[in-house]
């Protein structure tokens, strides 16, 4: 466990020297607290007469979900340019035998590298979350449905991740992990719209789609078949990262 | 009896890539306080058998043992017992030179109470103090690869492993590589590979030379230089007979018509050679090992293949 915390921690450290992971940073929350303002203000134009229709939808509808819906679509974007660097971008500096030589496992590197990226993709959620939270000061927000999108958002987030350390790990050109990723990630989220479109909502290339599995945390509900869901999917992801590793190893 | 393994031991190590044999059959041995170069042209397949000695890369059959026991089964020791210093020195470029070495203290296992004592001792090793702040992607090459080095040590490993070591130095700061690497030998098998002669002429106990994946010539230094021959400068021309005549010669050979390469018969010294120049009245000026021995033997070596296309 020390070693991913070390390998972890060094990422977070190398990434937050360079100006990529605060321009990033920045932008987003840039984007974000546009859209955020957007949503408040027009909020604030028709909340006197939402107070006259009954059962009307309140800022938790109307703000922090759109909000949030619109940050899992940057996530497919932005988190192939967060884990881009992170093999891939080892092997381009030819920092990899470092670590490949230091005794420490496949796995343990890939669990490392892995955390080390999802911690950025986590602060972009939870810095994301805390904009509509602020409404709780002026109004009344469903807490429990800003939970689940949260927890939903944390499980995409680490899918995504697990898939760019494995697109990192296939190549030692980061912008080409980066395509993979953007690419792998943007099929799984859009697999069953066409199944959709013809009215299939119930079948196995549905389950296999990750907005499936995503929709239920943004109306609140936490499923376990959810939650295992990302987790397989990161856990897959993982190992065939560890898998390329093993084989740089035994295939040269 | 009860006899400690070698630091490190290769039998009958293989390795393909693509198909292709690397390495072949390879068996080395190496014990604390030897420095074994790896002696070959480009492409010989030093870096790859570096490679599989320090983890990185797996045998496709044989064994690499390390103290006994076998890296493969057991790749924690890697972790303690190996310090690899890679053809580009593995450098985080955001990283300053304490930080980057703290990282890899802790990457090797070191203790965090430990840690300070152990990145001072491998700084002040490498000369790095007036470097330590500094950012490692702003270094010089010299620099990067004392840097190198020093991740290398920084966990006192009982094997060193330096994939060409001096590649790219000045004239300077190879010659303090080499005292540095000799240095640490006092407490550590050190393996190291490099195309250059003068680098295992000054620094190595051990020589093998790989040759096309092969283990083509292995030599203790001591004895290839107690082998080799004299070179001899005098002020008068002579001819090759003239030196035959002399009893301790076994065979002269002619570099110019003043200087020569000369090969001692068994039990013959080089004083005896001295006494009967004098007495030939051949005018002795320099009398100096020869040290082209090694030179020989690796050209040889190496020119096979040269000779076999030329053929062709």
């Amino acid at each position: 466990m020390s070693a991913i915390r070390l390998l972890a921690g060094n990422d977070i450290k190398r990434q937050f020297a360079q100006p990529f992971a605060w321009i990033l940073l920045g932008l987003i929350c840039a984007l974000l607290a546009w859209q955020f303002l957007i949503a408040l203000d027009a909020y604030l134009r028709i909340a006197p007469k939402l107070g006259a229709v009954a059962n009307s939808q309140g800022a938790t509808d109307l703000i922090a979900i759109p909000l949030l819906r619109s940050l899992s679509g940057l996530l497919i974007l932005i988190v192939p340019l967060a884990t881009m660097q992170s093999l891939a971008g080892e092997r381009r500096a030819h920092t990899l035998p470092l670590l490949l030589a230091a005794g420490i496992g496949n796995l343990r590197i890939v669990l490392g590298k892995f955390l080390g990226a999802f911690m950025l993709v986590a602060l972009i959620v939870l810095l994301a979350v805390c904009m509509p939270l602020m409404l709780e000061f002026g109004t009344t927000l469903d807490l429990g449905r800003l939970v689940a999108t949260t927890l939903g958002l944390l499980l995409f987030g680490a899918s995504l991740t697990a898939i760019g350390i494995a697109c990192s790990a296939w190549t030692a050109h980061p912008a080409l992990a980066a395509a993979a990723a953007l690419i792998i990630g943007s099929l799984l989220v859009m697999l069953d719209m066409g199944a959709r479109f013809q009215g299939i909502d119930n079948a196995l290339i549905n389950w296999l789609s990750m907005s499936t599995h995503l929709e239920p945390f943004f109306f609140g509900l936490v499923s376990s078949v959810d939650i295992v869901y990302f987790l397989l999917v990161t856990l897959l992801a993982l190992l065939l990262a560890a898998r390329r590793l093993d084989s740089l190893r035994t295939r040269g | 009896m009860n006899q400690t393994p070698p630091v490190l031991s290769l039998s009958n190590v293989s390795r393909q890539l693509s198909g292709r044999a690397i390495i072949s059959d390879l068996d080395l041995s190496l014990d604390r306080g030897e420095v074994l170069g790896l002696l070959g042209i480009n492409g010989a397949g030093k870096s790859t058998t570096l490679r599989m000695i320090s983890g990185m890369l797996a045998p496709s059959s044989g064994s690499v043992k390390l103290a006994g026991l076998d890296l493969y089964e057991h790749p924690e020791r890697a972790r303690r017992d190996i310090g690899y210093l890679p053809e580009e020195p593995p450098l985080y470029g955001e990283l300053n030179v304490e930080e980057y070495l703290r990282f890899c203290a802790r990457l090797h296992g070191i203790p965090r109470t430990a840690i300070n004592a152990a990145v001072e001792t491998a700084i002040e090793r490498c000369e790095l103090g007036e470097m330590r702040r500094r950012l490692t992607s702003l270094l010089s090459k010299g620099f990067r690869q004392r840097v190198g080095l020093a991740q290398a040590i920084v966990h006192e490993p009982a094997l060193i492993v330096l994939d060409e070591p001096a590649s790219g130095l000045d004239p300077i700061q190879a010659l303090r590589l080499r005292e540095l690497i000799r240095a640490l030998a006092d407490d550590h098998a050190v393996v190291l590979s490099t195309h250059v002669l003068s680098d295992v002429l000054a620094c190595c106990d051990r020589v093998a030379i790989l040759h096309q994946g092969r283990l083509r010539h292995s030599a203790v230094m001591s004895e290839l230089d107690a082998s080799s021959a004299l070179h001899v400068h005098i002020e008068r021309d002579v001819d090759k007979e003239a030196w035959m005549r002399m009893p301790m010669v076994a065979s002269a050979q002619v570099i110019d018509t003043r200087r020569w390469r000369i090969e001692l018969s068994r039990d013959a010294s080089a004083g005896d050679l001295a006494r009967a120049i004098n007495e030939a009245g051949f005018g002795l000026l320099e009398l100096r090992a020869d040290n082209n021995a090694l030179q020989d033997i690796f050209v040889q070596i190496a020119g096979e293949t040269a000779t076999v296309k030329a053929a062709a």
